[in-house]
């Protein structure tokens, strides 16, 4: 697998615990608190297929951030890891490809499922193998 | 001697005056002969006998034969004069007999008379030539009482100043007909002396005119009676007999007396209103019988003829009459037999009272008391009506069935005997007549049948005929309480889902750090992934060694535990946030197969992780009971599949727990005419009342800590009533089992 998964949560210990877990499959991982600090760093030019993304961000909301990297970087995956019970997905998001499944609820109890949504995003080819 | 003065006395000079003329001549008669006699006695010295004729004639013969010869012619004249004076004796004896007979003809005739007068009603009267009363015999001072003296010397018109003035025409006709000097027959007047006015007598007079043998017109005699008596009883008899009639006429009800035949006899007013005549046309016996309708008449005959038939008087309390207009009313009449005098047919006198009124109310009443009836019996109130004292006057249906008596066994038994639940009440029954307040007792607490019953209690005074009274109003609220109870549950539960949702987030995601991070530390203290290895070594730990060491010291399973008590709490969260009021939009309404979710759930609940942990689901038996009447059900299916699950599980739990031999759970469905039942029955340890209450309460549990959120079947409660605007109930009793029963809205309208 290539590119780096990108991890946007405040929360620093869901970020890290993801992180590891993440890591631990084997997989390259970034985390940032903020879309603005991901954004930022997506500028380097780094390969970044699949974004998991938190909803209550301190800068922005999550649709508003992954409206924005969706229109830098099409290719971009999303998965929407949020805490918010009330959470739905808006019309739009549904547009660009997310789906229900792609919404996973705080607390994960076990983060194997995302892990392997990840996979399977980041990397079409090896999760169909 | 009055009789002398009436009749008349001029033929007695007449009569005597002839006696005297023939007495005159038989004496000259006598003394003729008795002189001649004795000159010849005297002569021939014998004594002339009688009758002696044959003398000597010799001797004498000249100077007898004249002497006898006038003796002789003599002799003859006296023969001749004795002859006459015998035939006139005769005749005079005759005539003497004669007016010895007459006059006692006329004595008696004079008694007879007298008697006749002295005995009859009658007076006679008589009047002069200028008709003035010159005499009035003695009977009518003794039958007027009117002086005769105050009378005599007056004119009849003179005693009758008031009637002459009051009819005027009939003293006229009268005194032309005086005037005319006519007979006159019962000329009835009434008189009246001056300066009384209070006695007038009826007088009837009747008199011919007397006239004397030159034909002169004498005047007026004749006879008269005091008719006051029968006038006055005449006078009263018909007033009477007007007043009966007025009377008759007057009374609204139909009077009326019939023949055999059915012809009125009698009729008043009102019957010949009836028939639409007149009295006098009803009673005209010369019309043939029988008015109205065919029927009627023929059945009033009939009644007719059984009361004469019977002799005995009947009442006919209903009777159908059509009067001449149509109208058909209800009589109620009473036929009395009777017999008039001088009537040779017996009839029925009747009394018939138009009844369609009071009838027509009577139904009224009694329709409206059936109306009303039915009105108390529909209200599901206990309604008791009491007596002042507590004696049942009336009860409605849901009073029979709660009392278990029907109304006829209770009245006026005492109302706490009946009931004995409401006895507490009689305190209030006196002081609501006393006070004219109704009293209210909200919430008495009551056992039905074991059970624990609420009833809001009412006494209400009644007053009506000035007879006091109370209603005793029980409404079994039970269901109220418990229905309130639950809302005051759903209340809370909302009040939990919005704080739930308020919180969730702060919570999440701390719980994800604490779920996340525990299964990252036992993830990376295992050996089996490479970087741990790699990590391990680099630091020189052996990964085995320090596993044992962190079972040997329960850092494992205290790790464990941090997970399950993160895991608790989410779940905790999620069923919190479960309460808070979702759009019909949000959920997903539709249709679904009853069958098709309750086999899904079963599939489910044997697979559940938490059920295969606790208890193993397949040794339960599962019986279904499925309505073919049921088969679709509008409902969020996932929402209530985890109702459905919740109450499979609680079952299994709470069997479980108590391990119940051979468990079972009966799935069953049923049609209501509103509602889809689904039923949850199982054969567990039951409940008790004191649990049934709080049953469906937010954090309400019977299960060991850390078993049950105590929120499943609050959660299941909110789904149900809250989303689906179902019920969801449960029946139970300790050792019996348990039976929940979900019912969702037929109807999707009423869905709101």
């Amino acid at each position: 697998m290539t590119g780096w998964v990108l991890i946007v949560d405040d929360e620093e210990m869901i970020r890290e615990n993801l992180k590891a877990y993440l890591e631990d499959e084997g997989l390259g991982v970034v985390a940032f608190e903020s879309a603005t600090h991901a954004l930022f760093w997506l500028q380097a030019g780094v390969s970044c297929p699949v974004c998991i993304m938190d909803m209550r961000l301190p800068d922005m909301d999550g649709n508003t951030a992954i409206r924005a990297l969706h229109e830098l970087y099409p290719e971009m995956k999303f998965l929407i890891h949020t805490g918010s019970s009330s959470y739905s997905l808006p019309e739009d998001l549904r547009t660009m490809g997310l789906d229900d499944s792609r919404v996973y609820r705080k607390p994960l109890e076990d983060m194997g499922p995302l892990a392997a949504a990840v996979r399977a995003l980041a990397d079409p080819q090896e999760a169909r193998l | 001697m009055p009789i002398s003065r009436v009749l008349p006395s001029r033929k007695r000079p007449a009569l005597s005056r002839r006696r005297f003329g023939s007495n005159e001549l038989l004496a000259a008669a006598l003394g003729a002969l008795a002189a001649t006699a004795s000159a010849a006695s005297d002569w021939l010295g014998e004594p002339l006998g009688s009758g002696g004729a044959g003398g000597k004639i010799n001797y004498t013969v000249l100077v007898l034969i004249p002497v006898i010869l006038l003796a002789s012619v003599a002799l003859f004249w006296c023969w001749l004069q004795r002859q006459e004076a015998v035939r006139r004796t005769r005749q005079l004896q005759r005539e003497l007999n004669e007016r010895q007979r007459v006059e006692t003809a006329l004595r008696e005739s004079e008694a007879r008379f007298r008697d006749v007068t002295e005995a009859a009603s009658d007076w006679i009267w008589e009047m002069d030539e200028n008709l003035r009363f010159t005499y009035l015999s003695e009977r009518f001072e003794a039958l007027t009482g009117i002086g005769t003296q105050s009378v005599l010397g007056l004119t009849r018109w003179e005693l009758a100043g008031a009637d002459a003035s009051i009819d005027p025409q009939k003293w006229r006709k009268h005194r032309e007909v005086l005037e005319t000097r006519a007979p006159f027959r019962d000329f009835i007047y009434q008189t009246q002396l001056i300066g009384d006015w209070q006695n007038g007598r009826y007088l009837k007079v009747s008199g011919k005119p007397i006239h004397d043998e030159q034909g002169r017109f004498r005047g007026y005699r004749g006879t008269g009676t005091d008719i006051t008596e029968q006038a006055k009883a005449e006078a009263a008899l018909y007033q009477s007999e007007l007043r009966l009639r007025r009377i008759i006429d007057l009374v609204p009800h139909m009077i009326f007396a019939r023949d055999r035949h059915g012809r009125f006899l009698l009729a008043n007013r009102a019957t010949a209103a009836a028939y639409g005549s007149t009295v006098e046309a009803l009673v005209d016996r010369s019309h043939p019988p029988g008015h109205g309708v065919p029927e009627e008449v023929e059945q009033r005959l009939a009644d007719d003829r059984a009361v004469l038939e019977n002799w005995e008087s009947r009442l006919i309390p209903e009777e159908v009459f059509t009067d001449h207009t149509g109208r058909v009313c209800t009589l109620q009449t009473i036929k009395i037999p009777f017999n008039e005098s001088g009537m040779s047919e017996s009839a029925v006198l009747s009394v018939a009272i138009d009844i369609t009124e009071q009838k027509r109310a009577k139904e009224d009443v009694a329709r409206m008391r059936l109306y009303l009836k039915n009105i108390i019996d529909s209200m599901p109130s206990v309604l008791v009506g009491v007596d002042p004292w507590g004696y049942i006057t009336v009860l409605n249906q849901p009073a029979e069935q709660a009392g278990g008596v029907s109304w006829a066994a209770a009245q006026g038994r005492f109302f706490g005997e009946v009931f004995p639940q409401l006895q507490s009440q009689f305190e209030q029954v006196r002081q609501a007549i006393r006070d004219g307040h109704p009293i209210k007792t909200p919430r008495m607490t009551l056992e039905v049948d074991g059970e624990l019953h609420y009833a809001d209690v009412m006494v209400y005074p009644l007053m009506a005929d000035n007879v006091s009274g109370a209603v005793i109003r029980m409404d079994d609220v039970t269901a109220r309480v418990r229905i309130e109870s639950m809302m005051v549950q759903t209340e809370k539960m909302l009040s939990v889902g919005g704080l739930a949702a308020g919180m969730a987030h702060e919570i999440n995601n701390p719980l994800g750090a604490i779920l996340q991070g525990s299964q990252n530390i036992l993830r990376r203290i295992g050996p089996e992934l490479a970087q741990n290895r790699a990590a391990a070594d680099a630091v020189g730990v052996d990964l085995n060694q320090l596993n044992r060491y962190l079972q040997e010291r329960g850092i494992l399973r205290l790790l464990e535990g941090i997970r399950e008590a993160g895991v608790r709490a989410a779940k905790i969260v999620a069923d919190m946030l479960s309460f808070s009021r979702r759009s019909e939009a949000q959920a997903q309404f539709a249709l679904v197969e009853v069958e098709d979710l309750l086999e899904t759930v079963l599939r489910l609940a044997a697979s559940d992780y938490d059920l295969k942990k606790k208890y193993d689901f397949k040794r339960i038996r599962i019986e279904r009971a499925y309505d073919p009447a049921l088969r679709l059900v509008y409902c969020d299916k996932t929402e209530i599949e985890q109702v459905i699950l919740n109450l499979l599980k609680n079952a299994a739990q709470a069997m479980a727990e108590e391990n119940t031999p051979s468990p079972s759970i009966l799935l069953r469905t049923a049609r209501e005419a509103d509602y889809a039942v689904l039923e949850v029955v199982d054969n567990g340890p039951g409940m008790e009342d004191k649990t049934l209450k709080r049953i469906f309460e937010p954090f309400f549990t019977t299960k060991d800590v850390g078993v049950g959120t105590g929120l499943g079947l609050s959660v299941s409660y909110f789904i149900v009533t809250e989303q689906h605007n179902g019920r969801l109930s449960v029946t139970s009793k300790p050792g019996q089992g348990a039976c929940f029963s979900l019912r969702l809205p037929l109807a999707r309208e009423k869905l709101s």
